[in-house]
């Protein structure tokens, strides 16, 4: 038989237990209240904006007209894409997945890691404002926050929203074209497919003065869940043997030295050369 | 009776509720807080791998006889125009041990199995320490950043882990500790080891033990790196692009530079042009 002595004193030990598991919660993050997203994201679908052929692309009449005059291959890819010279392919391209994403997510931002030419993000969700002056880049600044949706007590949305860029950039490798103004606007709602956890949905939305209204595609990665034991480090410089020099890109060969990339190029000019 | 029932049950839910939260619940203040943006600390300028010391020979490195030569000649090529051995020139990444140099700030990110460290520089490189009790692997494609191991320890015993140590091998070259050229062996044998803690009398600074075992060493080298915490609430990331505005060329062995009007130009003096056999020739 217990006495109410002891009984009492089990229940206030039993109570601070609680409130120490409380506490120590406070300090825990807890990843119960964020959806799964870990593994590696695969683009599912071409290297096409719409997934498709971008016919529908809502191009001013000049960014239209800009669009169809680049020099492009056979298999309708810019020749002069600035990712073959190591420049970043930027937002919202980066969201085309060149390489698998891997995204982390803590409580102050959620990183998107891509193995990629400089492709990684973070996505701010630490609450802060939008600072008055930001040194433009190509991946921009982007803020967010996690939304429960469905009211079930957990995130399963994360909306996101990216400014202050640098170009030029493109939406993919065919060069369909962003505004040389760098006003674009990105937003995105980013969640798992609610019939397939393991598709993950990214409802991109661009605001630019290259198109004619803001334009929606949603982009589809798949999920590998396959343990990667040694991720491989991609550094664009050793990959690439494209070279810009002025306006034109050139190839060093081989034989290590410069080639055209187009019949009848010319090569570069040697005027700081002595003759 | 009812009471004591009652007491139990409330005791037995109590405990119930402890266990539910801990199990979802990663816990990080088990581990110290390397939250935030970390900045190196170092004297201004261009910093060396040892910021304690002058840069180039003033650094002291324990070089091999060889290796004095090595770092000699690359100075002299720095001399004379050229890019010695330091690899950024060409967009590569300094790689481990220089990038803990961290010429751009650092984010250091803790999960159970794996922590993040996180610097933009040149490569946007988010080194990943394994610290799930992984042993090597038989196979390991080398990578600048290399591939590292570690583990938390609890220095006092105070159920908390202090510090995080890690192991870094399989490196790929080529490797300067630092922009004036000073040589890690071509070998690529490099071994890194690594302490890295929070100051006890000033937790907003991180203290980096970096050992080094190289074979262009006569004995391991250690140098003491450090850094603050930004004191901002909301640190920008900048991002550092190397290949934009980058002005030097790699066409074959050469290395040119571009003008500020777009053209090529030599890097050093009596520099031939580069080969424009596969050219049409113009008129």
């Amino acid at each position: 038989m217990v006495s109410r002595r002891t009984a009492a004193l089990i229940a206030l030990a039993a109570t601070l237990c609680m409130m120490l598991g409380l506490a120590s919660a406070a300090h825990a993050f807890d990843e119960a209240k964020y959806p799964d997203l870990s593994g590696q994201w695969r683009r599912i679908g071409p290297d096409r904006w719409d997934g498709a052929s971008n016919r529908d692309a809502p191009l001013t009449p000049e960014y239209r007209a800009i669009y169809e005059k680049t020099r492009k291959t056979e298999a309708g890819n810019m020749i002069a894409d600035p990712m073959l010279t190591c420049q970043s392919p930027g937002m919202p391209r980066i969201m085309q997945a060149y390489q698998p994403m891997e995204i982390i997510v803590t409580p102050d931002t959620t990183h998107i890691l891509i193995e990629h030419i400089h492709d990684s993000r973070r996505i701010h969700t630490d609450g802060r404002p939008w600072p008055g002056e930001v040194d433009p880049s190509f991946r921009g600044l982007s803020i967010g926050q996690w939304q429960d949706t469905d009211g079930d007590g957990r995130f399963d949305t994360l909306v996101a929203e990216t400014r202050h860029f640098q170009g030029p950039r493109y939406f993919d490798g065919s060069g369909l074209p962003l505004h040389e103004d760098n006003k674009t606007v990105v937003r995105e709602r980013i969640s798992l497919d609610k019939s397939n956890p393991d598709i993950l949905i990214d409802e991109i939305t661009v605001t630019d003065s290259a198109l004619t209204r803001p334009w929606t595609v949603t982009k589809s990665y798949r999920r590998d869940r396959t343990p990667v034991l040694v991720h491989r480090e991609s550094v664009c410089a050793d990959n690439t043997a494209h070279v810009a020099i002025g306006d034109e890109m050139y190839v060093v060969g081989p034989d290590g030295n410069l080639t055209p990339t187009r019949p009848g190029q010319p090569p570069p000019d040697l005027r700081y050369f002595p003759r | 009776m009812r009471n004591r029932i009652l007491v139990a049950a409330i005791g037995l839910a109590a405990i119930i509720g402890v266990t539910t939260v801990s199990a979802s619940a990663f816990d990080d203040a088990q581990y110290p807080d390397f939250k935030g943006q970390w900045r190196r600390i170092s004297p201004p300028g261009q910093p060396a791998f040892d910021p304690n010391k002058p840069r180039g020979w003033g650094q002291e490195a324990p070089l091999t006889e060889e290796y004095k030569k090595v770092f000699e000649d690359n100075l002299r090529d720095l001399a004379a125009g050229g890019e010695g051995l330091w690899p950024g020139y060409s967009c590569r990444p300094p790689g481990m041990p220089p990038m803990m140099t961290a010429y751009e700030p650092v984010e250091i990110v803790i999960l159970p199995k794996v922590t993040f460290i996180m610097i933009d520089h040149i490569h946007d490189a988010h080194r990943r320490i394994h610290t799930d009790g992984r042993d090597w692997p038989k196979e390991i494609e080398p990578a600048y950043a290399g591939y590292s191991i570690g583990k938390w320890v609890d220095d006092n015993g105070d159920g908390k882990f202090d510090a995080l140590e890690i192991e870094t091998r399989h490196i790929k070259g080529r490797r300067a500790y630092d922009a004036t050229g000073l040589p890690l062996h071509a070998d690529n044998k490099t071994v890194v080891k690594e302490r890295i803690y929070l100051d006890k009398a000033d937790r907003n600074i991180l203290r980096n033990e970096v050992t080094v075992i190289d074979n262009a060493l006569t004995r391991p080298w250690t140098v003491m790196k450090s850094y603050s915490r930004a004191p901002e609430q909301y640190p920008f990331w900048r991002e550092y692009l190397c290949s934009e505005n980058n002005n030097h060329i790699a066409i074959g062995k050469e290395s040119y530079f571009l003008s500020a009007d777009g053209y090529l130009m030599p890097a050093k003096k009596g520099q031939t042009p580069p080969d424009l056999r596969h050219f049409e020739p113009q008129r």
